[in-house]
């Protein structure tokens, strides 16, 4: 676990961060969906540091997917803006924002008899004409992505052999072999064993490390946030309760205002949170 | 780490397996498909040929076929296909050139157009029991037709073109009411039912003013979907615009591999879902109107077809698009044997007789299968 710089904007919250340090932005950020009046998310300012882990972390309903969402510009936002490398998202032209921005939602889906390696190549959409074939460098990130993934032996499975946890590997190789500087995955390790849970964050971190990847991650669990993010936004009810490194953001403060769980929290390094009752 | 495995696979090893080129073409139950359904053809199209009020034996329909007077002379064989000047011939060479040859023709881009048109909206609302007329274009097609033979006969020799503008009309109609910022799977199969819904009520009304049975049954057999009486009028017709509908469909199968992901997913990947989906809808709707015009109202093929290669080459767009050009023209030529022959002299609609396959196809899948109908 990467150890915070000091100076990083996100520690002191009061301190307007630097844009040349984020690889998104997102300010004055109120977003809502057709069926709701009031705004579900209001956020004033986001920061999502280059080159790291951030977690979004939360209780269920408290906007974390739906923010997501806008930062991936899946759903406009009713007020203010996403700034993606400086430039405002809704700028971007479809494909070349999907060169600099991968995302994959909570759910997906495939037809059952496309293998792993023809849905992987769906990745390399956004770096395809209309008429044109795979070339040589989409078969490199392919095989990259596959890798990544740790999804070599399943190559020629059809996409409905697959379990769960092998079927969401599969999915994160599709978005790896977008090839994008960002990443946004809205909870990844939902719904997975204990072992999947952990391909797929070691998969991320792996991402990260190697290839200089910033990631944007949704996670359920908080302690897996607090021991795989560098940074974490902690939302209650539509806005940021907290931002800043793990250590710094979960605490049984945290907890037992967004949680409504009376926990203990320790550091041995590796944070171990112990959730005692609900409140 | 659990991924000891890995390590050194680096990248460019055994890309092989992304086979986009055509070498997707060389699977195995694609060339199943293809052999099964050429077969099913060719044997039709014999029976076709040598039967009828005018029979001939085999030695008779390949000596017309291979006619040199035709066949021989270019300008005949351009004549066919642009209009022009036929040759004086041996009474069989005519009939086979002039009657039954144009019929199977048309049969052939009849079913190869319904087929892919049903395979693409299967894709776009994302359900297998989509039709080509899910979006309307048979109550638009229909009605159109009605008009103009119970209202404004004056018209009738206009009907193809009537058929194909009431289709588009309907399916524009339909993607209006559908619309509210964008649309999706659902809203455009409920806008589609809606404009069904009036459109048949409009039809039906129409019979009562129709002034003679001769009139309804024009009417019928264009609401049923029939061959009888084409000509290479309708094969020059359809032609142009089916091979360009079919060298389309088949370029854009990756799109529609990318649309099956889900809207979400599409467009994460780059793709404008509203675009692209409007795009290949109405290539869909484009592929039925050219089998509407030249055939009336045929049923069931759209939506037997797709099913049918789905279920032989899996859901690749790539391999599907392909196998329904195959597939589609088998099952119209066949069943066009069934309509022209079965109770000759009377020559009954082919759609009568692709309803009639259709139907226990789809009973025979229920037994089958338990779960029909998402993709």
């Amino acid at each position: 676990m990467q150890t915070p710089d000091t100076n990083d904007p996100l520690t002191n919250s009061d301190s307007e961060a630097q844009p040349a340090d984020s690889a998104v932005v997102g300010s004055d950020l109120e977003i809502g969906y057709a069926s709701t009046d009031e705004p579900v998310v209001t956020v004033d300012r986001i920061d999502v540091p280059r080159g790291e882990i951030t977690a979004l972390v939360g209780p269920n309903g408290s906007g974390k997917s739906t923010l997501l969402k806008t930062l991936a510009r899946q759903l406009g936002p009713d007020e203010g803006e996403v700034l993606l490398e400086g430039k405002d998202v809704q700028t971007y032209d479809q494909k070349a924002l999907a060169r600099e921005l991968g995302h994959l939602s909570q759910e997906n889906d495939a037809p059952e008899t496309v293998t792993v390696e023809n849905l992987v190549a769906h990745g390399r959409y956004p770096y395809r004409g209309f008429f044109e074939s795979l070339g040589e460098s989409d078969a490199e990130a392919i095989a990259r992505a596959i890798d990544l993934a740790g999804v070599e032996d399943l190559r020629e499975e059809p996409v409905g052999n697959l379990s769960g946890g092998q079927k969401q590997l599969v999915f994160i190789a599709m978005v790896l072999a977008q090839d994008t500087d960002v990443l946004l995955l809205d909870e990844p390790t939902t719904f997975l064993d204990l072992h999947h849970q952990l391909r797929v964050m070691e998969t991320v971190t792996r991402l990260n490390e190697e290839r200089d990847v910033t990631v944007v991650v949704v996670l359920h669990d908080i302690a897996q946030a607090a021991r795989f993010a560098d940074y974490l936004i902690a939302l209650d009810d539509g806005s940021v309760y907290d931002w800043g490194p793990p250590t710094d953001v979960v605490t049984e403060a945290l907890l037992r205002d967004v949680f409504d769980i009376e926990a203990a929290v320790r550091y041995t390094p590796d944070p171990e949170i112990v959730p005692k009752h609900s409140l | 780490m659990t991924h000891e495995s890995h390590g050194d696979s680096g990248p460019g090893d055994n890309v092989s397996g992304v086979s986009d080129g055509w070498r997707v073409l060389l699977d195995r139950q694609l060339g199943l498909l293809a052999l099964g359904s050429t077969v099913v053809f060719v044997v039709a199209s014999f029976v076709q040929l040598r039967y009828g009020s005018y029979p001939m034996t085999p030695a008779e329909v390949i000596a017309g076929l291979t006619d040199p007077a035709i066949v021989a002379d270019p300008r005949v064989l351009a004549g066919l296909l642009l209009g022009g000047e036929f040759p004086d011939v041996a009474n069989s060479t005519l009939i086979l050139w002039k009657i039954r040859l144009p019929r199977i023709l048309v049969g052939v881009m009849v079913g190869a157009n319904l087929a892919v048109a049903g395979a693409i909206f299967q894709a776009i609302t994302r359900n297998e029991l989509a039709s080509p007329y899910v979006l309307g274009v048979s109550a638009g097609a229909g009605l159109a037709v009605l008009v103009v033979l119970i209202l404004v006969p004056v018209l009738s020799s206009y009907l193809p073109f009537v058929a194909a503008v009431g289709g588009t009309a309907a399916f524009l109609l339909v993607y209006a009411i559908a619309w509210q910022n964008g649309t999706s799977p659902v809203r455009l199969i409920l806008a589609g039912i809606v404009v069904a819904t009036i459109g048949q009520s409009l039809q039906t009304g129409l019979f009562f003013f129709a002034g003679n049975t001769g009139v309804v049954q024009t009417a019928l057999s264009w609401l049923t979907g029939s061959l009888t009486g084409t000509s290479w009028s309708e094969v020059r017709l359809a032609l142009p615009w089916t091979v360009l509908a079919l060298t389309l469909a088949v370029a854009g199968s990756r799109q529609l591999n990318v649309l099956l992901l889900g809207e979400q997913a599409a467009s994460s990947l780059g793709m404008r879902v509203e675009r692209v989906r409007f795009g290949l809808s109405a290539l869909a709707i484009a592929a039925t109107a050219i089998s509407v015009a030249v055939a009336g109202l045929v049923g069931f093929v759209g939506l037997v077809v797709p099913h049918l290669v789905r279920n032989i080459v899996g859901t690749d767009y790539r391999r599907l698009v392909i196998g329904c050009v195959f597939a589609g023209p088998a099952l119209v030529t066949a069943a066009d044997v069934g309509a022209r022959l079965a109770l000759s002299p009377i020559q009954l609609p082919v759609g009568i007789v692709t309803g009639l396959l259709g139907g226990p196809y789809f009973l025979y899948l229920m037994q089958k299968q338990r779960q029909l109908g998402e993709l």
